[in-house]
């Protein structure tokens, strides 16, 4: 749910970055933070177990600049994957205006990409938020894996036309900047003053 | 903007009368509204971030128990402590304090400045300016561009 501060003039739009566990949402918001200029972005904030899977979630505001008068801001938000988190992953869901669900692309975990997929359904059913009305971007991750399920896998499972969909590697950097810019436009695209 | 000033000139008597080293206001889902006091050398945005995400996770403990939510949050440090309590179902009152203020205090003041935070909070809702709509959009798309085109 966009904010817009009009006594601060202020935009706030929040994006959360989805899916199974260690298929690389922290990697994602890393990377960003390792590669967009300072001028643009504030600290990253990781809350994670001493094995570093996160607990509660990772946080990463970026600074677009002035619109229009208006200073807009983007934060981006990743939940925990593991299943145990659902509370956390369902709280970090309240107020999203866009989503990355990042895929693990190692066959062997396809189903886990499903789950996760169903477990985001039934959190924005939660928030009466139809998948319809959110702009939902898929990135297809660790390609540089050996086994790898096919891109369009996913989306023919799960009936998803016209989803925006992106390969990546996250830890490589690649596909990164890709899914951000866009799932950014399209929340920008979306939104609207007072409502 | 009168009710923008308005606004902050609250918190400030609120910080000025409670003795809180700051005070701020709060989206449920952790945007920063507003805030007053020595907060230099606090990390605001990921405070926001972070005090909405405990208060959340406290809504469903509530839950668990048989309560709707619990309406105030008492975070007690050794020097420093934070009082988190609704203003509405959308939005968060915070108040930090060091360990010479009397908690009691604090609580009182919150309590007697919610309704007040919140009429003012109604009035800016109410205040909307005019603003461009395909002008902002097409600025800030170009931004995105930019922004992540670097790197």
């Amino acid at each position: 749910m966009s904010f817009v501060n009009f006594a601060k003039k202020e935009v706030i739009l929040k994006v959360v970055y989805y899916g199974p566990a260690e298929c690389g949402k922290t990697t994602n918001l890393l990377f960003l933070h390792k590669t967009i200029s300072e001028k643009y972005h504030g600290e990253i904030l990781l809350l994670d177990t001493h094995n570093e899977r996160t607990i509660f979630f990772d946080f990463f505001p970026i600074y677009l600049g002035e619109v229009e008068g208006f200073k807009v801001k983007f934060q981006l938000y990743t939940v925990p994957g593991q299943s145990y988190y659902y509370a956390s992953r369902k709280l970090v869901l309240d107020g999203a205006d866009g989503i990355v669900f990042v895929i693990d692309s190692e066959k062997q975990r396809l189903d886990e990409n499903f789950e996760s997929w169903r477990d985001m359904m039934n959190n924005l059913k939660f928030y009466k938020i139809s998948p319809k009305e959110i702009p939902i971007v898929l990135q297809y991750n660790k390609r540089d894996l050996p086994e790898i399920i096919d891109i369009g896998t996913v989306e023919k499972y799960l009936v998803l036309n016209g989803i925006p969909v992106f390969e990546a590697c996250a830890i490589k950097g690649e596909g990164v900047f890709p899914t951000i810019k866009e799932v950014c436009k399209r929340v920008i695209e979306r939104f609207k003053f007072g409502g | 903007m009168l009710v923008a000033k308005e606004f902050s000139d609250l918190l400030n008597e609120l910080q000025r009368k409670s003795g809180a080293f700051g005070v701020l206001v709060i989206t449920r889902d952790g945007k920063l509204v507003d805030l007053v006091g020595s907060l230099h050398n606090v990390n605001t945005i990921a405070l926001a971030a972070l005090v909405a995400g405990m208060f959340a996770a406290t809504k469903e403990v509530a839950r668990l128990v048989g309560e709707e939510h619990f309406s105030i949050l008492l975070q007690q440090g050794e020097k420093r402590h934070i009082h988190i309590s609704l203003i509405q179902r959308e939005v968060m009152l915070v108040v930090l304090f060091e360990n010479y203020q009397r908690i009691g205090l604090i609580r009182n003041y919150a309590k007697e400045y919610t309704p007040k935070i919140a009429q003012t909070l109604h009035l800016i809702a109410k205040s909307e300016q005019k603003v461009e709509q395909e002008k902002f959009q097409e600025y800030a798309l170009s931004l995105i561009d930019q922004i992540f085109s670097e790197g």
